[in-house]
């Protein structure tokens, strides 16, 4: 942010009061759960057999590539197929079926853990096998953050939740403040960090509150960032709170980040030895219902969290259903996908057509870009397959967080512009490719 | 129930391009409203309607226009390409910066002009490299420059604009000389509010200043442009004026006249012919200010907005260029240029301002004692007459320039009234000496009457006086 580069944030109309007071609904057992093998880009490969019963805490399946990733059962029953269909992240993947036998349960996932006497080592074990990962949307396995923490200033939790009407991070936050601290101080441990703070927005005054109370006598500090999009963004947030900019990873800048719902999975799996089973979902929009957070195992189907949510509203024939916040979120065309543990929302839209004028070459994208690029000059340059200007552009610097396509007056779907130009960027650079 | 697939992301805000035109659009016909009332008021409501003629005409002719290269060009929805061509802001800022004397038929062939060759070859909104307003302008200043509807030139360009005396002045003069330059403008307060002669719409700096901050906090215009090129408009002609020994007068005078916030306003803040990036914005306004009071100072030109604009438009997608890659690892190069684009421009500005020389207006005042017409040696004009008949003679006589002709009317050996027929002397200067109220003083002359130069103006005032003479003269015979 300075005078010559504009804002590059801006405050979007949050609509979180649909669902921030609601209680959260926790009702939802479904008959049957899928869950994707699948993790980022890469399969995971199942460890049980069709026909195998399993309880809430088996392990049931694991990524053993580069990274190591466990994935464990959120409901008691048994494994009856595995099926290939979409995935909320719009790529074909495996997903194993469990029929739920409503018993609930339990097996204990991991052995009582004091992460406080632990070696350091041990804790990073602990974190790894316990299969925690990125639950604010990337779904990276957490422990690679944390292999070669050197020269750390500031170990950051990411609290801010900055997409439009989203708000489970909050609801998990408030019921499960103490899980909140046990997992923040574990990962403090663990990334050596000289100081560690909680970020959350300004406007939450009354979890700031309880937030401070929490961490009263910790080293963790809480500290609060203004209301705007895309506060939560890892170089954002890193800039708004020490001032730095880095390269590729946040440890360039001596910051180590995790989403607070990952702290909580961490302290849920130290606390009580359970691995991540459920997940809060904001299920919100102009569209739905009864707009709400819901409480889901990981693996139900987007269509009964709807129905549990009273369904859409009336007279509604054409709708978007996004997975996550309308922003960074896809919309998914149809309502068969499932909750994968990276999902924290679905927001249903009305289906408003937009009347697209011409680029009149404003630079409000320009403005707003919170990577500095310049997406209209990148739209043109597309379209005019012109790929010597395109290489000076930074184009993939581009993270699709959407602000140019909100920001845009003639509503054109700018962001949209830019993927292509990094797939026809890919094109020509992959062998084979015409240069 | 259908579930649809659009690309993320899925939120909009609400301002949208049409919503942006329309806010510049009433903010425009305020301007007008405003045009309209004073004209009115100031020179009869006929003047006054002229204005909203001026408008309609162009409006209509943009509309027109536009509708009819989209049914050319074969598009099919010619209502909706029409409605997102904006074709109608384009008509009304080129009607307010153009002269309320200039003829319809100007205004008509210069709109379709700027439509079809400044805007719509181009590939139509959004694609233009000129600002498409500055470009009408510029045709009519200089392919209908003598084209004036003749019943309104008397009337309401009677006096010279700020701009025409004070280039009379050569722009330097001493503080006290200032003083009572001004007074014919009724003062700097009563130029802000748009009290004095010039074009249609640049008048009111207050209302300008007002439309231009409502945009800016709607955020339908950047604000990094107008303040950068005003601001540097006021520093250059601050230090300008200090080199010169001037007071702060120099640097409001030169901010508040002419086209500058007009300019600065409504027509710099057009996203399609400026840079895309604040930093690019930045460029481009240093240098049109640099380019604005250069050509103000030293060219023969009215004012040097105009033309600024259309100069700066040509170097924009030069700029673009410049400002490239991750502005954010970039940061401190694109500081740099923005840095070097600045205090290049500002100096070269200043050094130009600092060989300003003041002159004297071009020929003697009114304090010069005058002496009977009959002793006046009017020989090098070429003075001749015609009688037509009841006293009416049609006179000619050469000024400054060219050959003035006028009717004059005598009555018992007396000039009984004087109307000029051609004016072909410098535009806002000679024609100081044809208003209606300079003329009237000619009224109940005889050849042993002395008769004021109107000052300023005193070639012209010589060719009337001689054609004056030589009608009483003929009468008398």
């Amino acid at each position: 942010m300075s005078l010559l580069t504009g804002p590059m944030r801006h405050h979007l109309d949050g609509h979180k009061d649909l669902t921030l007071t609601k209680p959260v609904l926790k009702t939802i057992d479904p008959d049957v759960v899928w869950i994707p093998l699948t993790n980022g880009n890469a399969p995971c490969k199942a460890v049980v057999n069709i026909g195998d019963e399993v309880k809430i805490g088996t392990k049931i399946a694991e990524r053993n590539d580069r990274f190591f990733l466990p994935l464990f059962s959120p409901v008691s029953g048994t494994v009856t197929a595995i099926e290939k269909f979409m995935t909320s992240g719009m790529t074909q993947a495996e997903h194993l079926r469990i029929q739920n036998d409503h018993k609930n349960t339990t097996v204990r996932a991991f052995e009582p853990f004091d992460y406080e006497k632990a070696s350091w080592e041990e804790v990073l074990d602990f974190v790894k096998n316990a299969g925690m990962l990125g639950l604010g949307g990337a779904g990276f396995p957490t422990y690679v953050k944390y292999l070669k923490p050197e020269n750390v200033d500031l170990f950051i939790v990411n609290a801010v939740e900055c997409e439009p009407y989203l708000t489970a991070d909050y609801k998990n936050i408030e019921e499960n403040i103490s899980l909140l601290k046990t997992g923040t101080l574990a990962l403090f441990k663990l990334s050596k960090a000289a100081k560690g703070c909680v970020a959350i927005k300004e406007d939450k005054v009354d979890q700031i509150a309880a937030l401070k109370e929490t961490f009263a006598g910790t080293p963790i500090e809480v500290r609060t960032v203004p209301n705007l999009y895309p506060m939560g963004w890892e170089r954002t947030l890193v800039f708004q709170l020490t001032g730095k900019r880095y390269g590729m990873l946040p440890i360039e800048a001596g910051c180590i980040l995790n989403n607070a719902s990952t702290a909580i999975a961490l302290g849920n799996a130290i606390d009580n030895g359970m691995p991540i089973t459920h997940k809060y979902v904001t299920v919100s929009g102009d569209a739905i219902k009864n707009p709400q957070n819901v409480l889901v195992p990981i693996g139900t189907k987007a269509h009964e969290i709807i129905d549990a949510c009273g369904g859409f509203v009336e007279n509604m024939e054409d709708v978007l259903l996004v997975a996550g916040g309308p922003m960074m979120g896809k919309a998914i065309p149809n309502d068969q996908f499932v909750i994968a543990p990276q999902n924290n929302g679905l927001t249903v839209l009305k289906n408003i057509k937009n009347e697209e004028v011409k680029c009149l070459r404003c630079g409000r994208c320009t403005e707003t870009c919170p990577s500095g690029l310049q997406p209209v000059r990148i739209n043109f340059a597309q379209k005019r397959m012109d790929l010597e200007e395109l290489e000076t552009l930074s184009v993939n610097d581009c993270i699709e967080c959407g602000m140019c396509t909100y920001i845009c007056p003639s509503k054109i779907e700018v962001t949209e512009g830019v993927r292509r130009a990094k797939r026809f960027l890919r094109a020509k650079a992959a062998p084979g490719g015409k240069k | 129930m259908k579930y649809t697939y659009k690309p993320s992301p899925n939120y909009r805000q609400k301002q949208s391009t049409i919503s942006i035109m329309r806010d510049l659009t009433v903010c425009l016909l305020s301007i007008v409203l405003f045009a309209t009332v004073y004209n009115a008021i100031r020179y009869g409501f006929a003047t006054g309607m002229r204005v909203i003629l001026m408008t309609a005409a162009a409006v209509i002719t943009a509309l027109v226009t536009e509708a009819a290269y989209f049914k050319v060009t074969g598009a099919k929805d010619i209502v909706t390409e029409v409605r997102h061509s904006f074709g109608w802001v384009t008509a009304i800022i080129m009607v307010l910066i153009t002269r309320l004397d200039v003829s319809i038929y100007a205004i008509v062939i210069s709109t379709v002009i700027c439509i079809i060759f400044g805007k719509l070859v181009f590939g139509g909104f959004g694609q233009n490299i000129f600002n498409p307003a500055a470009f009408g302008e510029a045709i009519i200043m200089n392919s209908f420059a003598a084209s004036k509807a003749a019943n309104i030139t008397a009337d309401v360009y009677s006096g010279a604009t700020p701009m025409t005396a004070m280039n009379s002045y050569g722009w330097v003069m001493e503080n006290s000389v200032f003083e009572e330059f001004i007074q014919q403008f009724g003062g700097l307060g009563n130029m802000m509010i748009g009290n004095y002669p010039t074009v249609i719409g640049a008048s009111c700096a207050i209302l300008i200043i007002i439309c231009g901050a409502y945009m800016m906090w709607k955020k339908d215009i950047d604000w990094h442009l107008t303040v950068t090129y005003i601001l540097s408009i006021f520093c250059i002609s601050l230090v300008v004026g200090l080199i010169h020994g001037e007071g702060l007068w120099f640097a409001i005078f030169n901010l508040i006249t002419g086209g500058v916030l007009f300019c600065g306003i409504f027509m710099m803040t057009d996203p399609v012919t400026t840079p895309i990036t604040i930093p690019g914005r930045m460029i481009f306004a240093f240098g049109a200010a640099a380019l604005t009071l250069i050509i103000r100072w030293k060219a023969n030109l009215p004012d040097g907005a105009l033309y600024s604009v259309l100069l700066m438009n040509m170097l924009t997608p030069a700029i673009d260029k410049m400002i490239k890659g991750n502005q954010i690892k970039e940061a401190k190069q694109i500081r740099n240029e923005v840095i070097i684009a600045g205090v290049v421009c500002t100096l070269v500005a200043i050094l130009v301002g600092a060989f300003l020389e003041g002159k004297t207006p071009v020929v003697a005042s009114s304090s010069a004692p005058a002496s009977a017409l009959s002793s006046e040696d009017f020989s090098s004009t070429n003075v001749s007459c015609t009688d037509q008949g009841n006293g009416v003679y049609a006179c000619s006589a050469k000024g400054f320039e060219g050959v003035n002709e006028a009717t004059v009317t005598i009555e018992n050996g007396a000039v009984k009234s004087i109307e000029v027929t051609a004016f072909n002397d410098t535009p806002g200067v000679g024609d100081m000496a044809t208003a209606e109220g300079e003329l009237a003083r000619y009224a109940g002359a005889t050849t042993s009457s002395a008769i004021d130069s109107t000052s300023g103006a005193s070639f012209t005032s010589t060719s009337l006086r001689a054609m004056v003479y030589e009608a009483l003269t003929m009468a008398g015979e």
